[in-house]
């Protein structure tokens, strides 16, 4: 069963149309990738799933419910985590304030369990708790993104550009963090522009340029045609 | 010496004071970026509101002080549900909508209650002396009172998970929205907490200093000083620097005249300023 289902969506700002009657699926339990470069489209589509951009065409099904209308914030408590393109940390906030600030929807104890357990998948945030987060390395704030998008035990994790500008070492811890969270059964829509790292990640992936989806299958086929093409 | 220890008390008296007013203040701007022009008149209404409930209807001072402090919060609550929410991110608009909304209070205030000061006393009269010092009760119950309550709003801002959301409302609006952190609900509490430190402030220094209408433009423009001081949004900045302000005046006033406690505020606001033009705590500019 499809947990989201995006069927022709049309995101606008002003004059230009990021996303021109896009369709993407997502089943539970699989990863799935937007590729695609810089203007593609990526962040619009998973922006108009967050509820931060506001789409003027098309329907967004999550667990088969029309998601119009619904603000952002209802949206993260339906079971939609998000980790932001560019990180986007609280800055000011410890990294252990970070990971809690999501969890406004939970019981005291049950933010604290989760903490715990965000804390067992990235240990980094455990020895790093108390410091803000703005003291952090582009790596380590993209780990506590990550903790931040999860500690709610979302149904859907949105991942936008994990990769974005770490060094290689990051790039497979990074791997290591979202395997682990596959592992334990998480569903991921992400983004990326470069293909070979994502690539290993997921199931399957759908190619954007200029606001549409050009191919979709799974990653066997989508491979050798990244291959092919630029986002090397 | 025991000048230096008088003067002190009083000057994290009105610390204590300004630190209320100025932390509604940056909170507001910091989590809605609402200049909000009205809040020297809810320091007004609260004291009107405790003067009416204790020298009119015979309250209790304690209690008219707390009923006073809830009813500034409750209305400052539907002010920003009414009147704000809607225009929030119209920077213009919620400038011209808080001003109107300050002289309709103000003007209300003159209608019901006249223009002339009240004769609005507080219960406890005496100083403590002791070895030569000279305190006012009424300054040591106000630094005891304002010191509870800035202790409470830290506590409430550091150290609970509502506190938390409201900082990551302040620092990336949308992102703690897309965290599930509802803007529907957080704007007009911090709004109420805002104005209801406004309005306790107000109901305890009042009947210390003076209620009349217009007490509420000095309260304003101390805080727009001490905001500005310690860094626009910033709550640890806007404690240290009201207590800055707070000692800075007390000592002119004693030892170089009372009419050169302005002078000296304004000097010293200018030279950290020049030194750090975002304020003690500030960040560099916020981006838009
Ligand atoms: N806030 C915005 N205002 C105007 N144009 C935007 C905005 N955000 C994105 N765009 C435009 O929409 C298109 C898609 O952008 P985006 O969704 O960010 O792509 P990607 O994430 O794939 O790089 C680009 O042409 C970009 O310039
Ligand atoms: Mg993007």
């Amino acid at each position: 069963m499809s947990i989201l289902s995006i069927e022709s969506l049309f995101v606008r700002y002003g004059g230009i149309t990021a996303l021109n009657g896009v369709s993407v699926e997502v089943r539970q339990g699989e990863t799935v990738l937007l590729i695609g470069s810089n203007g593609a489209g990526k962040s619009s589509l998973i922006n108009a799933v967050t509820g931060l951009v506001s789409t003027s065409g098309g329907r967004i099904l999550f667990e088969g419910r029309d998601l119009a209308g619904i603000p952002s914030a209802a949206r993260s408590r339906l079971g939609i985590g998000y980790s932001p393109e560019g990180r986007r940390v609280f800055r000011s906030l410890t990294v252990r304030e970070n990971v809690l600030s999501s969890t406004l929807g939970l019981s005291r104890a049950a933010a604290e369990e989760n903490f715990a357990w965000a804390c067992s998948i990235f240990p980094l945030l455990a020895e790093r708790a108390g410091q803000p987060a703005n003291q952090l390395s582009g790596g380590e704030q993209q780990i506590v993104a990550l903790a931040r998008a999860v500690s709610t035990l979302p149904k859907l994790l949105l991942l936008d550009e994990p990769f974005l500008g770490l060094a290689p070492v990051w790039i497979d811890r990074i791997s290591d963090a979202i395997r682990e969270l596959q592992r334990r059964g998480t569903t991921i829509l992400m983004t990326e522009q470069m293909a070979r790292p994502a690539l290993k990640l997921v199931d399957r992936a759908y190619v954007m340029r200029g606001g549409e989806v050009r191919r979709s299958g799974d990653v066997a086929e989508i491979r050798e045609e990244a291959l092919a093409e630029e986002y090397l | 010496m025991v000048t230096f220890v008088s003067a002190g008390v009083i000057g994290l008296s009105m610390g204590a004071q300004y630190a209320l007013i100025a932390i509604g203040f940056t909170l507001i701007f910091g989590i809605l970026g609402v200049v909000n022009f009205a809040h020297g008149g809810f320091y007004v209404l609260g004291g009107y509101l405790a003067f009416t409930l204790s020298h009119v209807l015979g309250v209790p001072f304690v209690a008219a002080i707390v009923l006073a402090t809830i009813a500034t919060a409750a209305i400052g609550y539907v002010v920003e549900i009414v009147l704000v929410e809607k225009y929030v991110v119209d920077h213009l608009a919620t400038m011209l909508i808080t001003l109107g909304f300050y002289q309709i209070l103000i003007t209300a205030i003159v209608v019901f209650y006249g223009a002339e000061p009240m004769d609005f006393s507080f219960p406890i009269t005496g100083s403590l002396r002791s070895g030569g010092i000279f305190v006012p009760y009424s300054n040591l119950i106000v630094f005891v009172v304002c010191g509870a309550a800035i202790a409470a709003v830290y506590w409430l801002v550091y150290r609970t998970r509502y506190g938390i959301a409201l900082r990551a409302m302040a620092d990336d609006g949308p992102v703690a929205r897309s965290q599930g952190i509802p803007p529907a609900t957080m704007f007009p509490m911090a709004f109420a907490i805002a104005t209801g430190l406004a309005g306790l402030t107000g109901a305890l220094v009042t009947p210390m200093l003076a209620l009349d209408p217009h007490v509420g433009e000095g309260v304003l423009l101390k805080a727009f000083v001490v905001v500005i001081l310690g860094g626009m949004g910033s709550i640890p900045g806007a404690m240290l620097a009201a207590f800055i302000v707070g000692l800075t005046e007390a000592y002119a006033s004693v030892y170089l005249g009372g009419s050169k406690g302005a002078l000296v505020l304004f000097v010293l606001v200018l030279v950290i300023l020049l030194v750090r033009p975002q304020g003690i705590f500030g960040t560099e500019a916020r981006k838009a």
